[in-house]
């Protein structure tokens, strides 16, 4: 091999790590924006879902505003236009009319697995792009659809995570091999719960041989007591509870439970939902004290170990939401903030929303865990996935009602509690 | 130690919130023969009543029993007066589309109004946890099941004993036949609407303590509330109770039992078989469903 290739090889590395750093850093701030580029945003903002969809859309303003200080996209305001996804059949006609009335070229939203489904098909029937910040159902990315992509982990990642905390962390404190636990599994019907639950049920059995003890799904909108389940729980003697809840039935479980005395080592749930929303903390105070969630990071997070442009992306958008909500990001702020701000670093470099320039645009990005807000990486697969350990995810725990970063130890200042969970009125 | 003392509280103090919320759905439907869809928003207001009336000046959802009652009866009025009565005689379809736009209309006013934040009311005695022969159970479900007895009792009395007892029943059998005998119809159902929401209202504000509170909190009960008013038999309201209690037995040793995916397929399967079978409910008198008793 000659100088020169190699040379120009790497002259051509550098101009285009430059030109990542560069939009990363938001490249042309400061410059005036020439015209404007509008995206379709579709999030359930009535409905049963409405709580968490205006969280995510809070997230998607506060970055839309962060991106128009740091030079818009591709050098134009953004902005959005937003179609109210309440349910599979709204998500469908509202992206419709986003492409046909306002003559958006991308679409993203949707936070929930019921809706990205309906929302992505018929964006792909019109060619346009959907870009998925949040909703994590498995099968999204396994359609064949080239126009369709997701910056989040996909419901198989978070199962994935969660087994790797139990037989990784939670197992040496237990004082037990990881084949010597037993886990009861419980979640809520939707493709979301079955999805992670069925990863983390296969990773437990194949890879780690935990012990199954109960495999359990409910309908989350008519289920109303959980003593039953709680009574049979008590009596399988679970260490670990893996559950995915979606909202109320996560207050509802963990009351029961302590109401029957249900003892078990700790409880592992997945997602912004059920324990990792803010009301679960709400509702129940120090008596919620001890589930762990896998979610976005909160309080505790180091920064110091996410790369400079990631910590000043972190920054500047927890001082953003922190002014607009008053509280700190919340998981559901953190999803529609990553997504849209990834969102204009692939604008930004491929100049154009055409698909196919787009995608190569897509496919070529490459950083490292770290590089991004939330200290995600970025490498996206043929089927439109970021990869699921590069979308670096962080176990939380309710602390005195409070969700605090837990692990991996590296990425924060605080540290877990409770291992194994003590007596009920002992966890203080 | 044995599950069967915590399966059998569980399914008593679950059959009494049922029956409190079934209990005023079953009274408009047996005496208007109107299926209010809207029934569950209701119960959401009566939440979001007692949350508002702890938040916001400590009150104890007990003592807002006082005010919820006429409160909600006179809610129940309101919307007669401009909602039901337009639609009283139209046709079921009419009548269907009605109650259902009503429901969509409250539950997005509450959306819009208070947002989608779940929210909680946390008294006292929420955290209080009773225990008895192996099973443990919360001092709120008590209550409610409690005030669920007592309500049902007192409901049945009244279409029993009383003067307008016996004529609201007499406007359920035939609503012509009490008109012609001199019996003011519309005030008729004016009162048994009104009085099957102050129910609901009331139970709403029972179960508080209990359940979240948000803007589709009622959807979660509704659709049980339904199947415990074709069990129990229309207008029934013992029938309600037992219903109730039945249902509740499915849901808590169905899922005991079977797994909780199977709760709703049995008593889906129990609730169609009585529609076929029995259609005036387990507890109803037989052509009760067509006369609306």
């Amino acid at each position: 091999m000659t100088r020169r290739p190699l040379a120009m090889s790497a002259a051509v590395a550098l101009i285009a790590l430059a030109a990542v750093s560069f939009a990363l850093m938001g490249g042309s701030e400061g410059q005036p924006l020439q015209g404007e580029y509008k995206i379709g945003l579709l999030e359930p903002l009535t409905g049963p879902l409405a709580f968490e969809g205006k969280r995510h859309l809070d997230g998607y303003e506060a970055m839309r505003d962060m991106i128009n200080e740091r030079g818009g996209v591709m050098g134009k305001k953004l902005t959005l236009v937003v179609g109210d996804a309440v349910d599979p059949t709204a998500a469908a006609s509202e992206a419709n009319r986003l492409i046909t009335r306002e003559n958006v070229k991308i679409i993203t939203g949707t936070y929930s697995s019921t809706l990205c489904g309906a929302a992505s098909e018929a964006a792909s029937r019109q060619n346009v792009i959907y870009w998925e910040s949040s909703c994590v159902d498995p099968r999204f990315n396994k359609r064949g659809l080239r126009n369709v992509f997701r910056t989040e982990i996909d419901g198989t990642g978070f199962g994935w995570y969660n087994i790797e905390f139990i037989a990784k962390h939670l197992a040496p404190r237990f004082n037990l091999k990881p084949n010597q636990i037993k886990v009861a599994f419980l979640s809520e019907d939707s493709s979301y719960g079955q999805g992670v639950t069925e990863a983390a049920r296969l990773r437990a059995k194949q890879e780690f041989g935990m012990q199954e003890v109960a495999a359990e799904y409910y309908a989350f909108a008519s289920t109303n007591d959980f003593s039953p389940i709680v009574a049979k729980f008590k009596q399988l003697n679970p260490d670990v509870v893996h559950h995915i809840a979606r909202g109320n039935d996560a207050v509802l479980f963990w009351r029961q439970s302590r109401e029957q005395s249900f003892m078990f080592k700790a409880l592992v749930h997945a997602g912004a939902t059920g324990y990792g929303s803010i009301d679960f903390g709400k509702a129940l105070g120090p008596e919620g004290n001890g589930p762990f969630v896998l979610a976005e990071p909160s309080a505790g997070l180091r920064l110091e170990a996410f790369r400079p442009e990631a910590r000043k992306l972190e920054t500047d958008f927890t001082a953003i939401i922190v002014k607009k909500t008053g509280d700190e990001p919340l998981a559901s702020h953190r999803l529609a903030g990553a997504g849209l701000w990834l969102l204009k670093v692939v604008l930004d470099q491929a100049k154009t929303d055409e698909l196919e320039k787009f995608r190569s645009a897509v496919m070529s990005l490459d950083m490292p865990v770290g590089s991004m807000l939330n200290g995600w990486g970025v490498k996206f697969a043929e089927n439109g996935q970021n990869a699921n350990e590069r979308v670096q995810h962080y176990m939380l725990q309710w602390q005195n009602g409070k969700l605090n970063t837990v692990w991996p130890e590296e990425f924060t200042t605080l540290r877990a509690k409770w291992i194994p969970l003590g007596p009920w009125d002992q966890r203080k | 130690m044995s599950a069967v003392p915590q399966l059998i509280v569980s399914t008593v103090l679950l059959g009494g919130i049922y029956a409190l919320i079934a209990v005023g759905l079953t009274l408009i439907f047996g005496i208007m023969r109107v299926v209010n869809f809207a029934h569950g928003e209701f119960l959401m207001l009566g939440m979001y009543f007692a949350f508002w009336a702890f938040t916001l000046w400590g009150i104890d959802p007990y003592f807002t029993l006082v005010v919820a009652v006429p409160l909600f009866f006179a809610v129940g009025l309101g919307v007669y007066a401009l909602v039901m009565r337009g639609v009283i005689h139209a046709s079921h379809n009419v009548q269907i589309f009605t109650t259902v736009g009503l429901s969509t209309a409250l539950q997005n006013l509450a959306l819009v109004l208070w947002t989608g934040d779940f929210r909680f009311v946390r008294p006292w005695h929420s955290g209080v946890v009773l225990r008895l022969g192996g099973a443990a159970f919360n001092l709120s479900q008590v209550v409610a099941f409690t005030v669920a007895v007592l309500f049902t009792l007192s409901l049945f009395a009244f279409m029993k004993w009383t003067h307008a007892g016996r004529v609201m029943r007499a406007t359920a059998q035939d609503g012509e036949a009490a008109t012609l005998m001199g019996i003011d119809t519309d005030r008729v159902y004016r009162l048994a609407f009104a009085i099957g929401i102050a129910c609901v209202g009331v139970a709403g504000v029972l179960i508080s303590p209990l359940y979240s509170v948000y803007p589709t909190a009622g959807l979660q009960f509704v659709l049980l509330a339904y199947v415990v008013v074709v069990l129990g038999g229309l207008g029934d309201m013992v029938g309600a109770l037992l219903g109730s209690l039945i249902v509740a037995a499915v849901e808590v040793i169905g899922s005991y039992v079977f797994g909780s995916a199977w709760k709703e397929v049995i008593y889906f399967v129990l609730f169609i078989a009585v529609l076929v079978l029995r259609p005036a409910g387990l507890f109803g008198q037989r052509g009760a469903e067509a006369l609306g008793v």
